[in-house]
């Protein structure tokens, strides 16, 4: 089990929070996700899992939901 | 054509005429209700076709007031203190102390004090006052007036008198001193420390009364805060944790044992027990299996359940009661202020009284600036400064008082409410009674009572439900636990089986050991039919396959609720009671502690209802609650009163909470609402008196410069005084 932290861009509000877990979650191997809001500004975003997170799925599907991961 | 619905934050509102007005406004936007709430500074609008918020905006404006559309998911957590308004009362203070003193004690009048004192006097009324005076040009646009208009009147005409007196007549001589003669006309008075004053002391009472508005701003989004943080969803059969918010209708979820459901649903897996009670209020978890719904919020009370989700957001029944708390909020009449009230009676009555005394001096002594001066005299001594503390003191009295007995009043608007409660609704779980399931009675059948609760206790030991807990306090309470039975094995819904010897004990439900049982004897199921009939909940003990004791649990009514029954009637009020719980249970409690009328298996709706219904009937009431499910009713209720262990939406929505469980408090409580709403008039009464009877003697062209001065000293200390005696309340 371990976490790994993410910068996420593109979030204003707690509707933005709940599409981008939504989509993190939905990552094969994730078992977790939570998110820190910064409105208009860089969120966290902190994803738990078994095995270390499959970051180009990850990436595909925040990207999908219309929102940015930062590298 | 459909409609949509439209919250907007409301900026500018200084009163319940305020409100009336931007509800008028929108009202003549066509296909537009609207209801407008003065105390949340909300309105509350159903649009009807293709009318949007941009245009309700332009309406709220047009009249001279501020509006902007709340998002449903973004509501405000907190508005903070205004700032602004804490400076304003610093330095309206800081300076009008100098002002004041110089002006009436005469020892202290240096050699061009006047000077000073006009220096000082000028921030204070037109920064410091800034607020009257843009609320009073408000209130003029549309023909009322308020309890701003008479200060800002006041101000402005003892400021502007006081500086034309200070250069054109001899009040400006350096060297001059001024006449503290209570009778006697002086062409050249200053009453800048009345401007400093009335506007120092209008503004404290202001924030004084900001702060609890304050409180009443965050009353929603606790209850939004109620629900789950998080959720375990079921992803091709992998949980992962997210935030509750982000669960969908039709996804699949899991709620572990312990853990909060987090959106409404129905079982697909699993059995449990589901504690309710801040939602529904049933006192005693109800079991649960495949099919059955859950309702976000309530807690999931012994195994693991699968889920799916059923609605989510604002389809939940959570997210139900938080409309119908909202509704119930807006469509609450708002309360004028007293002061208010009898200002736009009052002011009027002032300026015709000043122009008209004005215009007979002219015509007597054909002297214009003679004239002038009794009019501006009339209207300095009108606005009493007392009456910027006459509601704020009483107030700050009354809950400071209250909070000494665990009495907090939050909604001290409702204080200023004439009306007297005739009604109190009371909920049953948790407010007449404890809320938690005790055991009340053992039975045993060729065991003693004690055998059977020992028993009872050592099989039940490892779970966790709450008839379970209760056996196991009793059992330790009464000093007949033993060891833990070997081999424990629970079937949820239905009981739990355990080894203690070489005896096989089972604990659970009658029914469950009935149908493995040999016959169950004859006093057990007396006892059983007599306890279901009075609201028990029970356990049956089996040695093998002989059923040999039973074990009654309820929820036990409080000590103090029979007492406080009979202090609420001896107040000449009518008690109700309104439970969740089934008619057979709130029968029993009813009869106990001695309510006038009650009413059982009620949900939410049924109870706001039942207070509507009541209030149609002429009664002014006040409910006592403390669950989710009492919220709406709490806030349609005229007196909402909250007990202080309940849920935070429960104190969130209610006007007054009590910390202790003592229900005995809640007669305290509206003794103590009568009593500080009696002091508000009595102070009223004199800040108005002292200055009513003032104005016939500026209006005579006799009154000496220090009248206005000991007027609002005597009407400040009489408020001050008066409130000071709200102390000495005593509780029962």
């Amino acid at each position: 089990m371990s976490t790994t932290d993410f910068g996420v861009t593109g979030l204003t509000c707690n509707h933005c929070v709940m599409t981008v877990s939504r989509a993190a979650a939905l990552v094969p191997g994730v078992t977790g996700v939570s998110i820190d809001l910064v409105a208009n500004g860089q969120s966290t975003l902190h994803v738990e899992s078994d095995a270390a997170v499959d970051a180009v799925a990850l990436d595909k599907a925040i990207v999908e939901a219309g929102y940015e991961l930062v590298h | 054509m459909s409609t949509t619905h439209v919250d907007l934050a409301l900026e500018g509102m200084t009163c319940a005429t305020c409100a009336g007005r931007i509800e008028g406004a929108l009202a003549a936007v066509p296909g537009v209700i609207a209801t407008v709430n003065f105390a949340t500074e909300r309105a509350s609008v159903e649009i009807d076709g293709v009318t949007d918020a941009t245009v309700l905006i332009a309406a709220i404006t047009k009249v001279g007031y501020g509006a902007r559309v709340i998002d449903r998911e973004q509501r405000e957590t907190e508005a903070p203190v205004d700032p602004v308004l804490t400076a304003r009362v610093i330095v309206s203070l800081a300076l009008a102390t100098p002002v004041f003193l110089m002006s009436m004690i005469p020892a202290w009048q240096f050699d061009g004090f006047q000077w000073v004192a006009a220096a000082l006097t000028t921030p204070i009324v037109t920064w410091g006052a800034w607020p009257f005076h843009r609320a009073a040009i408000r209130n003029a646009r549309h023909g009322a007036t308020t309890m701003d208009t008479l200060v800002s009147l006041g101000v402005a005409v003892a400021y502007l008198w006081s500086m034309y007196a200070l250069f054109f007549t001899m009040a400006g001589m350096i060297g001059m001193r001024m006449d503290l003669a209570l009778f006697g006309y002086s062409p050249h008075s200053l009453y800048f420390e009345s401007a400093a004053v009335v506007t120092a002391f209008v503004l404290l009472g202001r924030l004084l009364e900001s702060s609890s508005k304050r409180a009443a701003k965050m009353s929603l989004t606790a209850l939004l805060n109620t629900a789950a943080k998080q959720a375990i969803l079921l992803i091709d059969g992998r949980e992962v944790t997210v935030p509750a918010g982000a669960v969908q209708k039709g996804d699949t979820f899991v709620v572990l044992a312990g853990g909060i459901v987090p959106t409404d649903g129905r079982i697909i897996e699993g059995q449990s027990a589901i504690d309710a009670s801040a939602v529904t209020g049933e006192s005693v978890p109800v079991p649960v299996g495949v099919g059955s719904t859950l309702i976000g919020g309530t807690i999931n009370a012994g195994g693991r359940l699968v889920v799916e989700a059923t609605a989510v957001g604002a389809g939940t029944e959570l997210a139900r009661l938080t409309q119908m708390v909202e509704e119930a909020q807006a469509g609450k009449a708002p309360v004028q202020k007293l002061v208010d009230r009898i200002s736009a009676v009052f002011v009027p009555l002032v300026i015709v009284a000043a122009v008209a005394g004005g215009i007979v001096w002219f015509a007597i002594t054909g002297d214009a600036t003679h004239a002038v001066s009794i009019a501006a005299a009339t209207l300095v001594v009108a606005c009493p400064c007392a009456l910027g503390l006459a509601t704020p003191m009483a107030l700050l009295a009354g809950t400071g008082r209250g909070a000494r007995s665990g009495i907090i009043i939050r909604g001290t608007d409702v204080l200023e409410s004439t009306r007297r409660v005739t009604t109190v609704v009371v909920d049953k779980t948790g407010t007449l009674t404890s809320g938690h399931p005790s055991v009340v009675d053992v039975l045993g059948d060729g065991v003693s009572a004690d055998t059977v609760l020992g028993e009872a206790a050592r099989v039940e030991m490892g779970t966790d439900h709450p008839l379970a807990r209760a056996v196991v306090a009793e059992a330790t309470t009464r000093g007949v636990m033993g060891d833990v039975a070997r081999g424990i094995v629970a079937e949820p819904g239905r009981g739990v089986t355990g080894t203690l010897g070489t005896t096989v004990i089972r604990a659970g439900s009658l029914e469950w050991l009935a149908e493995t049982s040999h016959a169950v004897p004859t006093s057990i199921v007396a006892a059983a039919a007599d306890w279901t009939s009075a609201g028990r909940s029970l356990v049956a003990v089996a040695h093998g396959d002989r059923v040999v004791g039973l074990i009654a649990i309820s929820d036990v009514i409080k000590p103090s609720a029979s007492v406080a029954i009979r202090a609420l009637s001896k107040l000449g009020i009518r008690t109700v009671m309104a439970s969740g719980d089934n008619a057979a249970v709130a029968e029993v409690v009813a009869h106990e502690v001695g309510i006038d009328e009650f009413y059982g298996a009620m949900n939410p709706a049924d109870k706001r209802d039942l207070i509507a219904r009541l209030q149609q009937r002429g009664e002014v009431v006040a409910m006592v609650g403390d669950g989710i499910n009492d919220a709406a009713a709490l806030a349609q209720a005229d007196l909402g009163i909250a007990m202080g262990h309940g849920t935070d939406v429960a104190i969130e929505t209610s006007d007054i909470v009590l910390v202790s469980t003592d229900l005995r408090r809640v007669a305290d409580a509206i003794r103590l609402s009568r009593s500080t709403l009696g002091t508000i008039r009595g102070n009223l009464v004199w800040a108005f008196g002292y200055n009513a009877i003032a104005i016939p003697i500026a209006l005579a062209g006799v009154m000496g410069p220090a009248v206005a001065g000991l007027a609002m000293a005597f009407s400040s200390v009489f408020v001050v005084l008066n409130s000071a005696r709200l102390a000495t309340f005593r509780t029962s």
